[in-house]
């Protein structure tokens, strides 16, 4: 018996022995279906684990027992793998340490099976449910759309922990198995059979006769065997310096020394060659433990489990999905309209971009099919694949043929007549029952619904640009949008691969209200004689995905301008952007897109190098009395502004929730995920903190000399409560 | 007013319809592909139209060549389109006349009862017409594929010879008539010899296609013909291509009486110049009853009132038209004077004037026709009022398309009862389908 006594349970446990079915279709031959009644995909968790340590005793003991195969209760449901919310709930690094060992031994045992052992798989096999899967003498899956393999543990912030980390290296190798660890990927059938992490592939419909031939040894195994690579790679000291050499580079240029998840992969993986399963499970066990009660996991899990959530947006509240949406209609084929109408046809819904300009059509054709052409050539896409994606984006100059739409979106000029005018003309073209969604940044959805035929049917999508890479999706709700509504749009953004967040139709809405005092801070301290490189570098430590200059070129001067403008008129004085960057703006000067910004974007450089500063910044400058502040009270002060912000948007609930709160900020601002987002990060230095980090700064001399547009450094009544108190803005929840 | 009698069974009607520009092979359609462009401009007219695209009773598409990889090709463009799998299509071919094809195979399926609602098409893209290996390199891969040891695959491989890469070209070939041997162009030049057609006639006629057909476009009379389309491998930053594309502005007799006879060296009259340009293009039509039409609330462009296919002399299929015409007539009672507007595909300026003086010859009509009188004079004031083929090119299984679709359009807008679509066809054949205004 193993002990699982420390290992949270669910609530819902059902009884021992409910969550694994042993099958006996033949003489000789046992499958193991694992088939929890209490979870709609069965999971590693405390129950599952009891119920196999039981099923295994009895296959241990059954002589008559010839071959196993282990097996889900479908083709494409095996096991979701470990139960990661447990895993987060542990704080205490002996009882995980404790509950990986327990498991790695009942792992063990199926390794030692005297029977042949098969894993008959399919859908997703992530984490712990490939783990198992290597314990047995080969692994079988279907080869279909669905199924993906692979160890995503880094990504939360842990590792392989179940024998993932040494065992795939010894069945794939070094190279094959840094790659999947690393990157966390889950891999498609053909590729993980290429890669030799599965054995071998059939149709779904076989998978149940063929595992059953490959456990009675009708068939054969053959397994792809490493031979001469394992002793010139994995055992080779010069080849695997070189190896780690890369990874490790691969590594920093990504996490940046604040995941040590991956860090502590690398060592492990790199260690395995030659390690025996008792040293493997010791430091699996001791890596996992360090990491799981860590800040970063426990933001990673959070995130995760808040974008998991996310998805019940798009469901009713008595749990049904809304019809799937089939044919949309976009308005405006700028950057915005022709990214959003692309990534439709790119995602099965047919689409008609409407515009004025047959130029701007012709040009967002081209985009599409360039990115339609790079996904085939990735083999992402059949031919056929590709060629109905093209095909599913229609142009049309001027509003037509909207009629059989189920949703149209406008993304046509941010003035509120002209929005006004298009909704109007969409309202009267489509069903009465279609979705009116309008794309604006900075104007009221609200206002927009006033006077329009159903306005409860209007709502805002705001998609962030690029469309294709960003993965939030605000969805706005105006006054009178109805709930219907809202699930329905959040139910395209789902189906378009996005993650939804609900906002209130505040100015700004959540994002761009939090990204406008960041950016006017950062600018602020440009003006004062910060360079904007030093900057950039410094919020990229912080963990920002990029500096707010490199984000201000990336998002165009007059975009981030016209936004702050609009941000100011909706806040009043704490929003007072710094004329700076007003002063800065030309036509050829805009940022990446006119070439020029802070960056030099024409300038010529190698492949990876990033483009050099402009040489004509000091002209924008005005003093240099900000250049001695330290490197610690320049990020203080930029993401101070977003904090103090965020505070007050967390006070008027624009967002429901903490969680939905944080999300939006990792997959809208690209807050640094592993602080768990701003209020995560805000909850990590706490309250009574921040109050004195807003004072010290309100005191400066710069800040005190902007009058009452250092309004922003002032705390949040929120902050003051939480600060009280002792709590935190996730305590609120 | 001419006197008018419907014929048995439903009415059929051209309910709706849709091209694309015409543009010259090797263009700016050069990376285009049949199923793309058929099915863009098959999905425009789905949209236009507003007909549910379930609801149609079959998809059939003409098509000469259509690519190797896409043999039914109007499955595979009705599927691109948006049509639902359940709609059966099928690809038929009369060689030029396929376009046409299509649309009497539909009106014939609706006069026996099939169904009422079909989507048709022509569709051609020349540009993609291959090039294929000769046979002595064809033999080479076959010897390739059985050889067996070593010693064969090298034998095999050592057979070859640098002339073996010289390619057959499918274009050529398929322009060649295989009973008479004749290139289509060679039989325009027996049609000019019959008839005493001189190469003067011949460029000024090409001449005056081009100017009507500009003055058609910059009319806008091609507007509600044409859906302007953005080619697939265009460059960023190139533009939709709105009109047909190979119309000179400045075509002028002078001009086109320095270029050199074609086919026939020194002597004869068929240039490139006042010949059909080889061309990409796809047209579409949405063929049903006057009565499905009215359900659906469409609006018919015109009524088919009656259509001909006849045969002739491969080597002189230029003539076709005339056979088939006389057929048409003489079924319908109609005289060529009461028709208001005629299509006659411009394959070659020669071919066309051969046809006119066809029309009017007792020694034709005795000799060929079995009539006792001449046809009539077919006014070529009123014959390709827009310009023909040698202006807009001639993608060869879409040109009935276009020739109906003109025809059908030119009822309202030159405000005629009756105009007629009619196209030689090689191999010896003519087609010939007469229109009727229909109120709409």
């Amino acid at each position: 018996m193993i002990d699982l006594s420390q290992f949270p349970s669910p609530a819902d446990a059902p009884e021992p022995g409910a969550c694994i079915r042993v099958e006996r279709p033949e003489e000789g031959l046992a499958v193991v279906v694992f088939d929890a009644p209490h979870r709609s995909f069965s999971v590693l968790d405390a129950p599952l684990l009891r119920d196999l340590d039981a099923v295994l005793t009895e296959l241990e003991a059954d002589g008559s027992v010839k071959g196993v195969v282990f097996t889900g209760r479908r083709p494409d449901q095996f096991l979701a793998g470990a139960d990661v919310e447990a895993i987060s709930r542990i704080t205490d690094p002996g009882v995980v340490r404790q509950a990986v060992i327990a498991v790695h031994g009942l792992f063990e045992r199926i390794e030692r099976l005297a029977p042949r052992t098969i894993a008959a798989v399919g859908g997703p096999v992530p984490g712990g449910a490939f783990e198992l899967s290597m314990c047995c003498d080969a692994i079988v899956a279907t080869d279909d759309s669905r199924t993906r393999i692979g160890l995503p543990e880094t990504m939360l912030g842990i590792i392989p922990g179940w024998g993932g980390s040494h065992r795939l290296p010894w069945r794939v190798g070094l190279p094959k198995a840094l790659d999947a660890i690393l990157t966390g990927r889950l891999f498609p059938a053909k590729k993980a059979w290429k890669m030799g992490m599965v054995d071998r592939l059939t149709k779904a419909e076989y998978l149940e006769r063929i595992a059953a031939d490959l456990a009675m040894g009708r068939e054969r195994i053959k397994r792809k065997r490493r031979g001469r690579a394992k002793w010139l790679v994995d055992r080779n000291p010069i080849a695997r310096a070189v190896i780690r050499g890369q990874a490790r580079k691969g590594v920093d240029a990504k996490a940046h020394g604040n995941y040590p998840a991956p860090y502590a992969a690398l060592d492990l993986v790199m260690a395995a060659p030659g390690r025996s399963l008792s040293e493997a499970a010791r430091a699996e066990a001791d890596a996992v433990a360090a990491l799981a009660i860590g800040p970063v996991c426990k933001s990673l899990v959070g995130i995760f489990f808040a974008s998991e959530a996310a998805k019940k947006l798009a469901k009713f509240e008595d749990g049904r999905s809304p019809e799937r949406i089939r044919r949309a209609a976009v308005v405006g084929g700028g950057i915005m309209g022709g990214g959003i109408a692309s990534l439709m046809a790119d995602k099965q819904v047919e689409v008609r971009l409407a515009d004025l300009s047959r130029a701007a059509l012709d040009a967002a054709t081209w985009q599409h099919r360039k990115d339609i052409a790079k996904k085939r050539k990735r083999r992402r896409l059949s031919t056929g694949q590709a060629n109905s994606a093209m095909d599913r984006l229609e142009v049309s100059v001027g509003i037509s043929g909207v009629g059989e739409a189920d949703i149209a979106i406008e993304a046509v000029a941010e003035v509120m007549k002209v929005k006004h005018a298009v909704l109007g003309e969409l309202a009267g073209a489509m069903p009465a029952d279609a979705i009116l969604a309008t794309n604006t940044s900075s104007l009221s959805v609200t206002e927009m619904q006033r006077g329009l035929p159903g306005p409860e049917r209007v709502v805002g999508m705001h998609f962030f640009n690029p469309v294709k890479k960003m993965p939030l999706v605000e969805i706005v709700r105006g006054e009178e949008t109805s709930d219907a509504t809202i699930t329905r749009t959040a139910a395209l953004a789902v189906a378009l691969g996005k993650t939804p967040v609900v906002t209130k139709d505040v100015p700004g809405f959540l994002v761009n209200r939090l990204l406008g005092p960041y950016l006017d801070e950062a600018v602020r301290l440009f003006v004062d004689g910060v360079s904007p490189v030093r900057i950039d570098r410094l919020l990229v430590a912080f963990g920002m995905p990029m500096g707010p200059f490199t984000l201000l070129d990336e998002v165009g001067f007059d975009i981030a301008a016209h936004a702050a403008g609009s941000l100011h008129e909706g806040y009043g004085v704490r929003m007072t952007p710094c004329d700076a960057l007003g002063g800065m703006i030309s036509p050829e000067r805009l940022g990446k897109k006119s070439g020029k910004g802070f960056y030099d974007h024409t300038a010529k450089r190698k492949k990876g190098q990033s483009p050099p500063v402009m040489g004509d910044l000091g002209r924008f400058q005005r003093s240099t009395r900000a250049m001695l502040m330290s490197d610690r009270d320049i990020t203080d002060r930029i993401v101070l502004a977003m904090v103090g912000e965020g505070a007050r948007a967390f006070e008027e609930r624009v967002v429901a929730t903490a969680a939905e709160f944080d999300l939006a900020t990792v997959f809208g601002t690209g807050f640094a995920p592993f602080r768990g987002g701003l209020l995560g990060y805000a909850d990590s230095v706490g309250a009574a903190r921040l109050l004195s980090m807003l004072e010290r700064h309100a005191a400066m001399p710069d800040v005190v000399e902007r009058g009452a547009a250092a309004a922003r450094f002032e705390p949040a009544a929120v902050l003051q409560e939480l600060a009280e108190a002792g709590e935190t803005f996730h305590g609120r929840g | 007013m001419i006197k008018v009698e419907h014929d048995e069974g439903p009415e059929v009607v051209i309910a709706a319809g849709l091209r694309s520009p015409w543009v010259r092979a090797g263009g700016t359609f050069a990376k285009e592909d049949a199923g793309h462009l058929g099915s863009q401009v098959m999905r425009e007219l789905l949209v236009r139209t507003g007909i549910e695209p379930g609801a149609f009773d079959e998809v059939v598409v003409g098509s000469v060549g259509p690519p190797h990889d896409q043999a039914n090709i109007a499955r595979v463009v009705a599927l691109r389109a948006g049509i639902p799998r359940h709609v059966p299509a099928r690809t038929v071919a009369r060689n030029c006349a396929s376009g046409i094809e299509a649309v009497t195979t539909a009106a014939a399926s609706i006069k026996a009862g099939a169904g009422d609602l079909y989507m048709t098409m022509g569709l051609e893209v020349m540009s993609a017409y291959p090039l294929i290996f000769g046979e002595k390199m064809t033999n080479l891969f076959a010897r390739l594929m059985r050889a067996r040891s070593l010693g064969q695959r090298l034998a095999a491989i050592g057979s070859f010879r640098p002339n073996f890469l010289k390619p057959r070209v499918a274009l050529l070939e398929g322009l060649t008539d295989p009973i008479s041997d004749l290139l289509m162009g060679q039989t325009a030049e027996l049609v000019a010899r019959d008839f005493g057609i001189t190469r003067e006639e011949c460029d000024a006629y090409a001449a005056e296609s081009h100017r009507r057909a500009a003055q058609a476009r910059d009319a806008g009379r091609f507007e509600d013909e044409i859906l302007p389309l953005f080619p697939l491998g265009a460059k960023e930053g190139s533009t939709s291509v709105l009109h047909d594309d190979s119309i000179r502005d400045d075509q002028s007799p002078d001009k086109l009486a320095k270029l050199r006879p074609y086919f026939e060296k020194p002597d004869g009259v068929v240039t490139v110049g006042n010949a059909c340009g080889i061309t990409d293009g796809a047209g579409a039509l949405v063929v049903t009853t006057a009565e499905r039409a009215k359900a659906l609330g469409l609006a018919p462009l015109a009524r088919l009132k009656a259509w001909a296919w006849a045969g002739c002399e491969p080597a002189r299929m230029g003539l076709g038209p005339v056979h088939a015409t006389a057929q048409v007539l003489d079924a319908t009672g109609v005289t060529l004077g009461d028709i208001g507007a005629i299509e006659l595909n411009e394959a070659f300026a020669a071919q066309v004037l051969g046809c006119a003086r066809a029309f009017e010859s007792a020694e034709f009509a005795g000799g060929k026709l079995g009539r006792t009188s001449p046809l009539g004079t077919l006014d070529l004031d009123r014959t390709n009022v827009n310009g023909g083929a040698i202006a807009l090119g001639h993608p060869v299984g879409a040109t009935g398309a276009r020739l109906l679709l003109t025809a059908a359009h030119e009822l309202e807008k030159g405000d005629h009862e009756l105009t007629l679509a009619t196209l030689c066809i090689g191999g010896g054949q003519g087609g010939a389908v007469l229109l009727e205004r229909i109120e709409r």
